[in-house]
């Protein structure tokens, strides 16, 4: 019971320690579905949109 | 590089269908991403997401997801593209209960949007503004500029909310619709942001791609040179830029704060020039970032427009813009004197831009301070009129901060 109760608390400290974005995404989770403008024709695109393939998907800048 | 090594390593599953590769990308400038899909001639989709809506902190980040749009795989070294087929591409995931219904894609509804901020809450506001941002043109960038202020009455110090009122500062600067101080508001505002939130990865970058160089200069845009050069020799036309990267967009290596020999003196010690209060030209200026440490740098953006309303034109005919800076005791300029050419045309109306760099002294105190400057140029009164010499004086304006203890 000592040892659950402390892992507890650790896990509560990490949560408390990382900023909010680092913990934004979570494995078992689904992407958030928000709309953004495709580079290619500025059309609302989302990740929804590729349901039924596997994605690769990189959040990158070109620098 | 992350993002075309990962394209090269599963080039094949992509051809395949195996793989669908996406991108989202994090620019304040989103026309120079399609120069670099271009160049590595990479074509899969992309996703604009200038105002970090998505609220990522560090960048590249590739993730696996699923058929179900379930994530599976978080932040991936290149090294793990050698092995995604047998990780992910011919693994089938569990999706009980997982997965939401798939809404189709569509840009927010604005009416809507601008109904709700009737509720007078910090979130209305702030989505109103991100969708003007998203879906609208310039010509909505003074409503979402409006927005978001009105969004950090409500909420005082919501680092996203300034963020992204930088964003839009900056967007508007880069308009033809530019209005007075749009760049130092921009570079304020997305200070302000970095202060609330330092370990924002995104944000530290935008402040570095228009502050002063570092010792290890970031090479944020110096690739641009060869990717044109690149795609030219593909027989193909690179992809237009409608703003050119410059400045501390390029990481020009700077061993030590290098001073130049001024090659011109004080061009005008007393100061004897007719001054101009604005009626030709307006000046505006921005620094970034607006506050330093002692011994820290700031790079200084000067930007000079001829008053159209009272039809002034610069005179090409003579010799173009010059730039005196009169650092403060201790403090220094990486320049003293600059010059801005004059285009061909006799007379024009442009914008006219310098940048230059100061360093304040280890012993600075705390507080405003302001550096003179001033301007001398060939101006005239409309395309025909009479021209004129006159002198603008510049007061570049920054805060130290206090050392910390």
């Amino acid at each position: 019971m000592f040892l659950a109760g402390s892992i507890l608390f650790v896990l509560s400290m990490v949560g408390f320690g990382l900023p909010v974005s680092e913990t934004r995404f979570q494995v078992g989770e689904t992407f958030p579905n928000l709309a953004l403008p495709s580079l290619q024709d500025g059309r609302p695109t989302s990740l929804a949109q590729f349901r039924g393939k596997k994605v690769i998907l990189h959040i990158f800048a070109s620098w | 590089m992350h993002v075309p090594g990962w394209h090269e390593a599963t080039k094949k599953l992509q051809d395949e269908g195996k793989i669908q590769m996406v991108g989202i990308i994090q620019e304040q400038h989103p026309d120079r991403a399609r120069l670099f899909m271009q160049w590595k001639q990479m074509g899969w989709p992309i996703l604009i997401d200038s105002l970090d809506l998505l609220g990522v902190s560090v960048v590249p980040m590739t993730i696996a997801i699923d058929e179900n749009g379930i994530i599976r795989k978080l932040q991936m070294p290149l090294r793990d593209a050698i092995r995604i087929e047998e990780e992910f591409v011919n693994v089938s995931f569990d999706s009980a209960g997982k997965p939401a219904r798939a809404e189709k894609a569509a840009a927010a509804d604005l009416n809507r949007l601008r109904a709700a901020t009737n509720k007078g809450t910090a979130g209305a506001w702030r989505s109103y503004a991100d969708a003007l941002i998203l879906w609208s043109d310039s010509r909505q960038l003074d409503a979402a500029i409006h927005s978001y202020r009105q969004a950090l009455k409500l909420e005082l110090e919501d680092p996203a909310t300034h963020f992204r009122l930088g964003v839009a500062y900056r967007k508007r600067y880069d308009s033809p619709l530019r209005q007075p101080d749009d760049f130092r508001n921009a570079s304020e505002q997305w200070s302000k942001a970095l202060d609330l939130d330092p370990n924002n990865y995104i944000w530290r970058r935008r402040i570095q791609q228009y502050g002063p160089r570092l010792d290890k200069p970031y090479p944020f845009y110096d690739w641009v040179a060869q990717a044109r050069k690149d795609v030219l020799a593909r027989n193909e036309t690179p992809a237009p830029l409608s703003i050119e990267p410059g400045g501390a967009e390029f990481a020009k290596p700077l061993r030590s704060f290098e001073t130049d020999e001024p090659t011109k003196e004080n061009p005008d010690p007393k100061g004897r020039i007719v001054r101009d209060p604005g009626k030709f030209i307006q000046v505006e200026t921005a620094v970034v970032p607006p506050a330093i440490s002692p011994g820290a740098s700031a790079r200084v953006y000067v930007v000079f427009s001829p008053n159209r309303s009272n039809k002034a034109y610069w005179n090409n005919e003579v010799d173009g813009l010059a730039f005196w800076i009169d650092p403060l005791e201790g403090w220094q300029a990486d320049k003293r004197f600059l010059t801005v050419p004059n285009p061909r045309e006799t007379v024009s109306q442009e914008t006219r831009e310098i940048q230059f760099e100061v360093r304040c002294p280890e012993n600075a105190g705390a507080g405003a301070v302001q550096i003179p400057a001033y301007a001398l140029y060939y101006v005239c009164e409309d395309v025909n009129g009479t021209c004129l010499y006159r002198r603008s004086d510049v007061a570049v304006r920054l805060e130290v901060k206090p050392r910390e203890e």
